[in-house]
C-alpha cells in the first residue's frame, strides 16, 4: 500500500501573526484515490490547502511528495511537480479567453510567441476529456457562468499534467446536476490514477466521490484515512466538532395563519429574470423559495429588498408599499438582508466586527451625528453574545472569523437595532427607525459547516419565533424544506407551486425544480463574479 | 484613522461586557499600526531635520531661525495640507479627484476678478468655497449619477476648470486688493502663523469628520465596499457626490490661502497640486483602493514633501535631484508601511534559532 | 424661533452677495491690450501708406500666463491698426502636436504670411518648412527653428542678453554701494526650458566679470504661487542677501509677497520681462524691486508689422536693404526708476 502513497505530511505547522494555523497536520493521499479532507470553518483546510499549492511554507514537519521531501518555494514550484490546485473562488483572469486561462503560464509558445491555434486546440481537447466541448476556447471567461469557470479551472489543472489535483469546495458554485458531471470527471481522472483531494461540507457528496476521509479540528489532524463510505456521520461530526450535533433541524412553531401579512408582494416582475410574483410572509412565518441558480429566486430577494427595480409589481411591508429600487425604503420598513456573496456584498472585511454589525444601524447610535463606537460596540457584543460568535472579540476585523461567524454578523447587522432597542430606555427615544421585521436570506448557510449550521438553523427559528417574518433562499432543498413554513418552488422566473413545509419531500422538490431543465440549463444563466480574493485567514 | 491612541470618549459601558479586556488590548495593537506607520514618517521627518541641521549648521545654530524655519515649512505646507485632507476623504471613499488644482486655481481666480472684489473679502472667501463646492459637486455628480469613472470625471473637471479660470481672467495674473485677505499670510495668532492655524483646524475637522462621525462612517464602508454599503441601506450615491462637494470645500479653502500666500491669482497656479496631494494620502497610509486611510499619516505625507524642498533650498541644490528624491520618498514610505514589523520580529527569531 | 429667522436672514444675505459675485465674476477683467504696445501706420513713413490687402495669420500657444496673453493680445491689436491687413488666429491648443494641426489649418487657408510663436521650435520646424514650400512667408516670434529655411524672418528675445542686464545691474550696483563680496540670489523660471538656462547663464557670465557668483538660486513655474513658494524657501536660506534677480515679473507678484511675509528689505531685486505692474512698482520705488530687464511682449506687434511689409514686398524703410532682415534679436533694456516713465507704456 506504501508505495501509492505520492503525497505524505508529517506534523506540518504553520503560524501566523497570533493564529497557529496548523499545529501538526497529518495527511497520506494515495495514487488514483479521491481523499476528502473535512473540518469546520477555521479548522485549517485552507491553509493546509495554500501550504500544499506552494503559496505558504510550513514553519515546521515533513512534506513528502513522491517519497522525496519538498518544500515548494512559490505556487509556480508546485504546480510543476504536478499539483494543481482548483481555490473556492476561482483564480481566472475574467478578460482572457477559456484557452488563455488554462495555460496561463505556461503557454504553448514558439520563439517567445504564443502559438494561439496550438493553444485554442489543447484546450478544447481538454474540455472535451471533461466532457464540455460546448464551451467555446476563445470566448473570454467573464461571459461564462460560475459552473463554467469552474470547468476552466479544471481544465488549467489537467493542463498542467498533474497527478494530484486539489478541489476547494468545487460544489459550492454548482447547481445539482453539474455536480454529477463533476463526479463523473473525478471517477474518470482517478481512474487514470490521478489523486483528488476533495474538500466539501456536504457529507452526501464525500460519501459518493470519496475514498478516505481526513479530518481537522483547529489545526490539527482529529482522524487520517477514515473510509469515507462507512464511517458513521456522527462519528465524522464528533470529530469535526467535538459536539455529536446532527443536521438537526428545529422543531416548527407554527405562525398564526390569521395575522395580517407582513410582506405582501403582488405581480413582480423584471423582465429577462422573474414574472408576475406573488407572495407574502406573515410575521413569525419562514417562508422559503426553491430553485436552481438561475431560476430567478436571488434576483426576487434583491428587488424585494429594493436593490434592483422591479419593472411591474408592488411591494408591501407592513402594510405601505416601498419605494421601488430603494434599499433605503426597505430597511426604514424594516427589512433586512444577508445576501448571497458574504466577502463581496456583505462585509467590510478590514473593519472590525462591531462596525460590520452596525453597518446599516450606525446613525442611530450617533448623536448629532457624531458615532458613539462604545455604545455600538456594546450593543453588538450583546448580539455576539445572543448569536454565540466566536471569538466574542467584536473589535476584530471581520476577516480574521470562519465563513459561519461571518454569516452571524451579517444576519446580526439586522438584529443589532432590536438588541439595543431592548437596551435602555434612553436610546428608545432616539431609535426613530422601525427594528428589523422582515429578514430576507439569500443562501444563508453557503460556506458554513455542520456545526456552524445547527446555529445558524436555530437563530432563524429562534428569530422568527420572536415575530420575525423570514424569507429565505437555499441551494440545498433539505434545508428549505426543514426549515420553512411555507415553500414556494420556483423554476424559470416563475413560482410555480406553494405548499406548506412539511408536506413536500426532497425528490419532489428536486423534480419540480428540475423538471423541463437541461444539462445545460443553469449553465445558460450567467453569474455576477465574485470581487474577493482572499481566502479566509486561519 | 490614526484614531486610537485615547479612549473613545462615548465609549463607556463596552468595558462591562465579556470583550472588555480584548477590546483595549485591540484599540491599542490597532492605533500601533497606524503609529507605527506615521512613526515611519515622523523618523523620515526626523533624518530630514538631521541632514538640513547637518548640512547647514550656521543656520541652524539659530533657535530663531529655526523657529522661523518650522513656520516656513508647515506655511509652504498649509494649502496643499487643506486639499489633501479632503483628498483623503475621496480616496478614502474609493475615488480619486485630479481636479483639485484646477480647481484652487479656478476658485482662487474667480475669488480675485475686479468684481468679486468690489464685495470686498467676505465677498471673495465667500465665491472661492462655494466655486469649490460647486466644481467639486460637479464632479460627484459626474461620478455618482453620470457613473462616470472617477479618474476620467475629474480628468475632465481639471481641464475644463482650468480652461474657465483661464477665460474668466482674460489668461491675466489677478493681483489680490484685499488687504485682509493679503494679511492672512502674514497674521499670528498666538505667535502661530494664522495659515498654519488653518491648516491645524482643517486636519482636526477632517479627523473627527472621518474617525468620529456617520459621515465618517459611510466614506469608510462605501470606500471599503460599495456594494455591502448599498446593501445595508446606505446611500452610495449621495455620499459620493458629498465628498466630492468636501474635496471641493477643501480646495476653496486651499485657493483662498493661496492667494493669500501669493497675492494674487491666475488660471496657472496650483500646478499638479492633484498629485502632491494624491502621493501625500499615499504615502500617508490611505490605500488607493479605497476603505482605509489616516488624515494624520497624509498630514506627514504632505510635511515631508514641504520639508524636502525645504531642505533643498536651503542647500542651494537643483530642482531636478529635488524631484528625484521626492520620487524615491514616495516608493520608500510606501515599501516602509508594507514592511510589517511583525515580520521583523519573526525573522529575528527565526535566524535566532539554530 | 427669532434667532432661527435672523440666522436664516443671514444666511439668504450672504448667499445673495455671493451670487452677485460669482454672476458678475463673468464679465468682468477683460483685459485688453493697452494701445500703447501697438504702433499704427502714422507720419510721413513711406510704409505707413496702405498697400495691397494682405491677410496674416497667427497662432501661439494657449496663453495661461500674462507674458503669453500680451502676446496674442499685442499681435492681434496691431492688425487690428493696419486698415490693409486681415487677421486670422488659430489657437495653438496645449501642445505642439495640437499646433502643428492647427497650422495645418491656417496653411490650407493660404494666408499671405503666417506668424507664428511655435509651442517648441524643434517640433515645430516641419510646419514651418511646409507653409514655407506652399509660398507663405513664415515669421517666427522669439523660439527659433532648427532649419533656416523654415522661416523668412525671425524675430526674438534676447534672453541670455536679459540675464546679461540684470548682471550688469547688479555688479554696478552693488560697485555703488561698495559692497565687495555680495550675497546674491535667483529664482528662475521653468528650469527644463532652454530659455531659462540662457537668461541663467547670461547672468552668471555678467557677475563674473566682478567675480561674483550666485549664491543660491531656485527654480520656478511662472505662476505666482510657486514664485511665492521658492522665493520663502530661497529667504530661509539666505538670511542676509545683498541682490536678488527673479526672471518674470508675473511670478515676481509672488516673489514679492514671500518678500512682504518675511520682512526682509536689506537687498535690492531685479524682475525680468517688463510687466506694467512691475514699472509701476519701480517708478514708485516702495518695494526692494529696484529694476526690470526687458523681454517685452511688443515683440508680437512688430512680428505682424514684419509679416505685413513682408507680404507687401516692402523692406524697413530706414534700412537701405529693399526687404525686411531675416533676423532680428531685440536687446534687453534695464528699467529703472529713472527711465520707468518710458517704458511704462511697454508693460504689459
Amino acid at each position: 500500500m506504501d508505495d501509492n502513497v505520492i503525497l505524505k505530511l508529517t506534523d506540518v505547522v504553520k503560524t501566523f501573526p497570533g493564529v497557529r494555523a496548523l499545529d501538526g497536520v497529518q495527511l497520506e493521499v494515495r495514487a488514483g484515490e479521491v481523499h476528502c479532507l473535512l473540518g469546520q470553518n477555521g479548522a485549517g483546510k485552507s491553509t493546509l490547502i495554500k501550504v500544499l499549492a506552494g503559496v505558504h511554507r510550513p514553519d515546521s514537519g515533513n512534506v513528502e511528495w513522491l517519497g522525496k521531501p519538498v518544500e515548494f518555494a512559490n505556487p509556480q514550484a508546485a504546480m510543476r511537480a504536478g499539483i494543481a490546485t482548483i481555490y473556492q473562488e476561482l483564480d481566472l483572469v475574467d478578460g482572457l479567453s477559456v484557452a488563455e486561462n488554462a495555460f496561463l503560464g505556461h503557454e504553448p509558445r514558439r520563439l517567445g510567441f504564443i502559438r494561439r491555434g496550438e493553444t485554442a486546440r489543447r484546450t478544447r481537447e481538454i474540455l472535451g476529456r471533461l466532457g464540455h466541448a460546448e464551451i467555446p476556447a476563445r470566448r473570454p471567461v467573464h461571459r461564462l457562468p460560475s459552473a463554467g469557470k469552474q470547468i476552466v479551472s479544471m481544465a488549467r489543472a489537467l493542463s498542467h499534467d498533474a497527478r494530484l489535483i486539489i478541489m476547494d469546495e468545487p460544489s459550492a458554485v454548482l447547481a445539482h446536476d453539474e455536480v454529477g458531471n463533476l463526479f463523473r470527471i473525478i471517477r474518470e481522472l482517478t481512474a487514470a490514477g490521478i489523486a483528488v483531494v476533495y474538500i466539501s461540507h456536504r457529507m452526501e457528496e464525500i460519501r459518493e466521490i470519496g475514498d478516505r476521509v481526513t479530518v481537522l479540528k483547529d489545526g490539527r489532524t482529529t482522524a487520517a484515512g477514515l473510509p469515507a463510505r462507512d464511517t458513521p456521520t456522527r462519528d465524522l461530526v464528533t470529530r469535526m466538532t467535538g459536539r455529536t450535533i446532527e443536521y438537526v433541524f428545529p422543531d416548527r412553531v407554527h405562525a398564526d395563519a390569521g395575522t395580517a401579512p407582513l410582506l405582501d408582494v403582488t405581480g413582480l416582475t423584471r423582465h429577462g429574470e422573474f414574472a408576475d410574483v406573488s407572495l407574502t410572509v406573515r410575521p413569525g412565518e419562514i417562508v422559503g423559495i426553491a430553485g436552481l441558480v438561475g431560476s430567478g429566486r436571488s434576483e426576487l430577494l434583491e428587488t424585494i429588498y429594493g436593490a434592483r427595480r422591479a419593472d411591474a409589481g408592488t411591494i408591501r411591508v407592513g402594510g405601505r408599499a416601498l419605494r421601488p429600487g430603494s434599499v433605503g425604503s426597505a430597511v426604514r420598513a424594516g427589512v433586512g438582508m444577508a445576501p448571497e456573496e458574504r466577502k463581496s456584498q456583505a462585509l467590510l472585511l478590514d473593519e472590525p466586527i462591531y462596525r460590520n454589525v452596525t453597518l446599516a444601524r450606525f446613525a442611530r447610535f450617533a448623536r448629532g451625528g457624531f458615532t458613539r463606537a462604545g455604545a455600538e460596540a456594546s450593543a453588538s457584543a450583546d448580539v455576539a453574545a445572543r448569536l454565540d460568535l466566536r471569538p466574542p472579540d467584536v473589535r476584530r476585523p471581520v476577516r480574521q472569523l470562519s465563513g459561519g461567524n461571518q454569516q452571524k454578523v451579517v444576519v446580526g447587522r439586522w438584529l443589532v437595532g432590536t438588541a439595543a432597542r431592548n437596551d435602555s430606555p434612553e436610546d428608545q427615544d432616539r431609535f426613530g427607525g422601525t427594528p428589523t421585521r422582515l429578514l430576507i436570506l439569500d443562501e444563508p448557510t453557503r460556506g458554513v459547516d455542520v456545526g456552524a449550521r445547527s446555529d445558524l438553523y436555530q437563530l432563524i427559528r429562534d428569530l422568527a419565533a420572536a415575530g420575525l417574518g423570514v424569507l429565505l433562499v437555499s441551494s440545498e432543498v433539505p434545508e428549505v424544506l426543514g426549515l420553512s413554513d411555507r415553500v414556494l418552488i420556483m423554476r424559470e422566473g416563475s413560482v410555480i407551486r406553494e405548499a406548506p413545509g412539511g408536506e413536500l419531500d426532497e425528490e419532489a422538490v428536486l423534480d419540480m425544480i428540475m423538471a423541463g431543465s437541461l444539462t445545460t440549463g443553469a449553465l445558460a444563466a450567467e453569474t455576477d463574479t465574485t470581487g474577493t480574493t482572499e481566502g479566509e485567514a486561519a | 484613522m490614526k484614531a486610537t491612541t485615547t479612549a473613545d470618549p462615548g465609549a463607556h459601558p463596552v468595558a462591562k461586557t465579556d470583550g472588555g479586556a480584548s477590546l483595549r488590548r485591540w484599540w491599542t495593537s490597532e492605533s500601533n499600526e497606524f503609529a507605527g506607520r506615521n512613526l515611519g514618517l515622523l523618523g523620515v521627518l526626523v533624518v530630514l531635520v538631521i541632514i538640513g541641521a547637518v548640512t547647514r549648521p550656521d543656520l541652524y545654530g539659530d533657535p530663531e531661525w529655526v523657529r522661523n524655519n518650522v513656520f516656513t515649512i508647515l506655511q509652504q505646507a498649509s494649502a496643499i495640507g487643506v486639499v489633501t485632507v479632503g483628498m483623503t476623504f475621496v480616496i478614502i471613499g474609493g475615488g480619486i479627484d485630479l481636479s483639485v488644482g484646477a480647481i484652487m486655481a479656478l476658485a482662487g481666480v474667480w475669488a480675485t476678478t475686479l468684481a468679486t472684489q468690489s464685495y470686498g473679502p467676505g465677498g471673495m472667501i465667500f465665491t472661492a468655497i462655494v466655486v469649490g463646492i460647486g466644481a467639486g459637486l460637479v464632479n460627484g455628480l459626474l461620478v455618482s449619477y453620470g457613473r462616470l469613472v472617477p479618474f476620467i470625471a475629474t480628468l475632465a473637471m481639471m481641464v475644463a476648470a482650468r480652461g474657465l479660470a483661464a477665460s474668466i481672467s482674460g489668461k491675466q495674473t489677478q493681483i489680490s486688493q484685499s488687504a485682509v485677505i493679503n494679511d492672512i499670510a502674514t497674521t499670528k495668532i498666538l505667535g502661530v502663523p494664522l495659515l498654519i492655524v488653518i491648516l491645524a483646524l482643517v486636519v482636526a475637522a477632517g479627523w473627527v469628520l472621518l474617525n468620529r462621525t456617520t459621515f465618517g462612517r459611510r466614506t469608510i464602508a462605501v470606500g471599503g465596499n460599495p456594494e455591502a454599503a448599498r446593501l445595508a441601506g446606505i446611500n452610495v450615491r449621495v455620499q459620493t457626490l458629498l465628498l466630492y462637494g468636501l474635496s471641493g470645500l477643501c480646495c476653496g479653502i486651499g485657493a483662498i490661502m493661496l492667494t493669500a500666500q501669493a497675492n494674487s491669482a491666475q488660471a496657472a497656479m496650483a500646478n499638479l497640486y492633484e498629485l502632491d496631494a494624491i502621493a501625500a494620502a499615499i504615502i500617508g497610509g490611505t490605500l488607493l483602493s479605497g476603505g482605509r486611510g489616516t488624515i494624520i499619516g497624509a498630514l506627514f505625507g504632505v510635511l515631508v514633501f514641504s520639508t524636502i524642498t525645504n531642505l533643498f533650498a536651503i542647500n542651494g541644490l537643483s530642482t531636478e535631484s529635488q524631484n528625484m528624491i521626492k520620487g524615491g520618498i514616495i516608493v520608500a514610505a510606501v515599501l516602509i508601511q508594507q514592511f510589517r514589523f511583525g515580520s521583523l520580529t519573526k525573522l529575528f527569531s527565526r535566524t535566532a534559532k539554530p | 424661533m427669532i434667532q432661527d429667522n435672523s440666522r436664516r436672514r443671514l444666511l439668504f444675505g450672504g448667499a445673495v452677495l455671493g451670487a452677485g459675485a460669482l454672476l458678475t465674476a463673468c464679465t468682468s477683467n477683460e483685459a485688453g491690450p493697452t494701445t500703447a504696445q501697438t504702433k499704427g501706420p502714422e507720419g510721413d513713413n513711406a510704409n505707413a501708406a496702405a498697400g495691397k490687402a494682405v491677410t496674416i495669420g497667427f497662432s501661439a500657444p494657449a496663453a495661461d500666463h500674462g507674458w503669453m496673453a500680451a502676446i496674442t493680445n499685442n499681435a492681434k491689436a496691431q492688425a487690428g491698426a493696419y486698415p490693409d491687413v486681415t487677421f486670422t488666429s488659430v489657437e495653438a491648443g496645449a501642445d505642439a502636436a495640437a499646433q502643428r494641426a492647427a497650422l495645418d489649418t491656417l496653411i490650407s487657408q493660404k494666408p499671405d504670411a503666417i506668424v507664428m510663436l511655435p509651442h517648441d521650435g524643434k517640433e515645430l520646424t516641419a510646419s514651418g518648412l511646409k507653409a514655407m514650400q506652399a509660398g507663405i512667408p513664415v515669421i517666427n516670434l522669439d523660439r527659433s527653428f532648427t532649419q533656416a529655411l523654415a522661416y523668412r524672418v525671425m524675430i526674438k528675445g534676447d534672453n541670455y542678453g536679459m540675464g546679461v542686464s540684470a548682471g550688469n545691474f547688479v555688479v554696478a550696483q552693488m560697485k555703488a554701494k561698495g559692497v565687495t563680496n555680495p550675497v546674491i540670489g535667483e529664482i528662475a523660471g521653468i528650469d527644463s526650458l532652454e530659455l531659462t538656462q540662457e537668461r541663467s547663464q547670461g547672468f552668471k557670465d555678467a557677475l563674473a566679470t566682478a567675480g561674483f557668483t550666485v549664491a543660491n538660486r531656485r527654480a520656478a513655474e511662472f505662476t505666482v504661487d510657486s514664485g511665492q513658494r521658492e522665493a520663502t524657501n530661497l529667504l530661509q536660506a539666505l538670511p542676509k542677501m545683498d541682490a536678488l534677480w527673479n526672471h518674470d515679473d508675473d511670478q515676481g507678484i509672488g516673489v514679492l509677497a514671500a518678500i512682504k511675509q518675511a520682512n526682509r528689505t536689506e537687498f535690492i531685486m531685479i524682475g525680468g520681462a517688463g510687466s506694467k505692474a512691475a514699472i509701476e512698482s519701480i517708478q514708485k520705488d516702495d518695494t526692494v524691486l529696484k529694476a526690470t530687464v526687458t523681454y517685452s511682449p511688443s515683440m508680437a506687434s512688430s512680428a505682424i508689422s514684419l509679416a505685413r511689409l513682408v507680404a507687401q514686398g516692402r523692406g524697413l524703410s530706414d534700412l537701405v536693404e529693399l526687404s525686411v532682415p531675416k533676423d532680428i534679436t531685440l536687446s534687453s533694456e534695464t528699467i529703472t526708476k529713472e527711465n520707468a516713465a518710458n517704458y511704462l507704456q511697454l508693460g504689459f
